[in-house]
């Protein structure tokens, strides 16, 4: 069993996913961002049953291995085809959701195929290394997408304030994971330190998106000149 | 015809530079995941457990390095 700083941690960011559903449902931007409110409606119910595994079977058990990892792929794509959901948001005017809608599958299915080329190498546990496999991959294609629509959005001169959170805070929570794992391999003997660190960094997410949807109104706009200034 | 080759070239591109980066970043791990979705401690990956003693989950590791993955 966990230790009781990781339990509080775990049951906090429970309660943060769950307000981040209930903050848009209330605020009325659930079906504006619905694939992002059904990635957290989702995190929330595998959290349910990830807590529900680990207390019937144990920290160490096959069954809390496999329910985690299964269900963190499943949450990944989700949070994938979120990610391109802002795309569609930010490329609005432009008309290209047809386009964004192709290029995303079209990620999807390279990933994939590079994962299963990648995997394919290892004869045991095939399917259980490529769905761990394809989640940290989709992991790092979600990091480079997200910078991507930030530079998009610097570009486009988006105003959106809630939008703009929405962008900015996934790619500084996928920047931290990204800078955790580089840090505690170079220097291994802060791993003591920077390891729970990786279960914090999850609650991250929920508290910005909560914050996004709870205190911006869809009308906020920010000043395109606060952003940046970049010369046309 | 261009944008949808725009599109592809785009995908592609996004694909490389992802999977370079994750190289960068992986160059020296110890095969732990990195990111997971959720604020639940994340346990050792099921498919590192083969005939070999299974090494201790990350939130028990002391300051000592973790062995490379078997694989």
């Amino acid at each position: 069993m966990p230790g009781p700083f990781a339990l509080f941690i775990w049951m906090v960011g429970l309660f943060c996913e769950t307000a981040v559903v209930v903050c848009a449902l209330k605020k009325r931007a659930f079906r504006r961002y619905l694939l992002l409110n059904l990635y957290m409606a989702s995190a929330v119910l595998s959290e349910l049953g990830r807590y529900k595994i680990l207390t019937e079977y144990g920290f160490a058990s096959k069954q809390y291995q496999y329910f985690y990892f299964y269900s963190d792929a499943i949450l990944t794509i989700f949070l994938y085809f979120a990610l391109c959901t802002l795309y569609v948001h930010v490329f609005s005017e432009m008309k290209a959701e047809r386009y964004v809608k192709m290029g995303t599958l079209l990620l999807l299915a390279g990933t994939a195929l590079f994962t299963y080329a990648v995997v394919e190498q290892s004869s045991a546990k095939l399917v259980t290394h490529f769905v761990v496999d394809l989640s940290q991959n989709l992991y790092f294609v979600g990091l480079v997408l997200t910078y991507v629509l930030w530079a998009a959005i610097l570009k486009l001169r988006e105003t959106r304030t809630r939008l703009i959170q929405l962008v900015l805070s996934l790619g500084v929570y996928f920047s931290l994971f990204a800078a955790n794992y580089a840090i505690r391999n170079l220097y291994p003997s802060l791993s003591s330190v920077f390891v729970p660190l990786v279960q914090v960094f999850g609650l991250f997410l929920p508290l910005a998106w909560a914050y996004a949807f709870w205190r911006l109104p869809e009308e906020a706009r920010l000043v395109p000149a606060r952003l940046a200034v970049i010369p046309r | 015809m261009s944008r949808k080759l725009a599109v592809v070239s785009l995908a592609m591109l996004i694909l490389a530079g992802a999977m370079g980066l994750k190289t960068i970043v992986t160059a020296h791990g110890d095969g732990s995941v990195i990111m997971a979705n959720g604020a639940a401690p994340a346990p050792p990956t099921p498919y590192r457990n083969g005939a070999a003693p299974a090494p201790p989950t990350p939130y028990r590791n002391g300051a000592a390095p973790a062995p490379p993955t078997p694989y």
